[in-house]
């Protein structure tokens, strides 16, 4: 019995790890570049996407892992796209309601979650296979990777292009915002330099 | 009868999880409902105040029911913009039509005759980013300011600084710039119809 208890908590530690070094969806896997190139001009917006999206990967792994004994096969990409479009729409209701600032920053890049693949990946390669632990687990590791990723393209992006961070001026007067950096080519710039490093790291390690 | 059988016993679950989430969105919609309308409200006043900077209240006169370009109806609420002295110094209405990806709402606002157009904002919208968004900058937004309140033409190339009835599009959006062209065209022509037919506005014979 203690064995297994040990077992179970190595295994839910290995899951929630995977999702925020070895398995990290923007990092390794490469899943939600569209939000990951979009949303990142600073990190208010990333962090605002960050935790929309554990919401909804949370909400749709528990609801795909309770009901995974009753999918029909066929039917499956189908109950799984109708469970995250629900939870997107009540994060949208709640965002519109509670931030309508972001709501309006983020436009129509919070209905896009229900497309994210790493949402769907992880119903199909996780919640369905698994139980509900193993599934919570998975979600707030995945999410929690999710939103450091985007919080670090965010943070440098901003600091980059205002030389500021929340509204706070980090940067010395010496230094000149560059424009470019809130444009998509520094979205673009950034993560590819991040997936860099991350590939020089892992190298590094292995 | 073995076909409804057999549709049944595959989609069951589907059908119970289409009803269960459709009341779970049903709920939490009502709940934020209120709140949702709040902000709206807060964030046409604070527009309005931006397009109309000397007016001190504004205050709802009227409000009408305006067909889209689409031919969908919606009510449009006409503010009266009072500056100092009690002076009405313009009119502030909310828009809407179809864009490119979805509808477009607008606040649009006119001096006190509808002979100019104050400016027009963005209370709405989802077009493309990087390219239809570009509605909501100034280089677009700016040639409505001071130009005549009656039928507006696009066109693609000329100079923006000119202040008339011509508005050059955005390069790369010009179907969003016209999207939002018609909507102010169309809204504006119907709102000014029906003001007059209420008295609010002299037909200026």
């Amino acid at each position: 019995m203690a064995n297994e208890l040990e077992l179970s908590g190595n295994q839910y530690k290995d899951t929630f790890l995977a999702g925020l070094w070895r398995e990290n969806p923007v990092f390794r896997l490469l899943l939600g570049m569209c939000p990951t190139l979009a949303v990142t001009t600073a990190l208010k917006p990333a962090l605002t996407m960050g935790y929309s999206v554990i919401f909804v990967l949370l909400c749709s792994n528990i609801v795909v892992s309770l009901m995974r004994n009753l999918l029909k096969p066929h039917l499956r990409i189908l109950m799984f796209t109708l469970t995250i479009a629900t939870f997107v729409t009540i994060v949208d209701i709640f965002l519109k309601a509670f931030q309508p600032e972001m709501s309006a920053m983020l436009g129509p890049y919070v209905p896009l979650i229900i497309v994210n693949c790493i949402i769907i990946c992880r119903a199909e390669v996780c919640a369905s296979k698994n139980g509900l632990g193993v599934s919570i687990i998975d979600a707030l590791g995945m999410g929690i990777g999710f939103t450091l990723a985007l919080s670090v393209l965010g943070a440098i992006r901003e600091i980059f292009s205002t030389g500021k961070i929340f509204e706070i001026q980090i940067m010395p007067d010496w230094f000149v915002p560059c424009a470019a950096m809130a444009m998509p080519a520094g979205a673009f710039i950034t993560l590819g330099m991040l997936l860099g490093l991350v590939n020089l790291i892992s190298k590094r390690k292995s | 009868m073995s076909k409804i059988k057999y549709f049944l016993k595959q989609s069951w679950l589907l059908i119970i999880c289409s009803f269960c989430f459709g009341l779970l969105i049903a709920v939490v919609n009502a709940a934020c409902l209120d709140r949702i309308e709040k902000n709206k409200i807060e964030k046409l006043n604070s527009l309005m105040s931006g397009l109309m900077p000397k007016a001190e209240q504004f205050e709802k006169a009227e409000s009408f029911t305006i067909k889209t370009t689409q031919g969908k109806e919606f009510e449009s609420n006409i503010y009266k913009a009072i500056g100092s002295g009690g002076v009405v110094d313009g009119w502030a209405f909310n828009c809407q039509g179809p864009g490119f990806q979805d509808k477009i709402e607008l606040v649009v606002s006119v001096d006190k005759v509808f002979a100019r157009f104050n400016g027009f904002a963005i209370l709405a919208s989802n077009e493309t980013p990087g390219f239809g968004d570009r509605i909501k900058n100034s280089f677009y937004r700016n040639q409505y300011i001071g130009a005549p309140a009656g039928e507006l033409q696009l066109v693609k190339t000329g100079n923006t600084e000119t202040i008339d009835s011509k508005i050059v599009a955005i390069s790369g959006a010009t179907v969003s710039s016209k999207s939002v062209l018609n909507i102010i065209n169309s809204n504006v022509r119907q709102i000014k119809a029906k003001m007059i037919d209420k008295g609010l506005l002299s037909n200026g014979k």
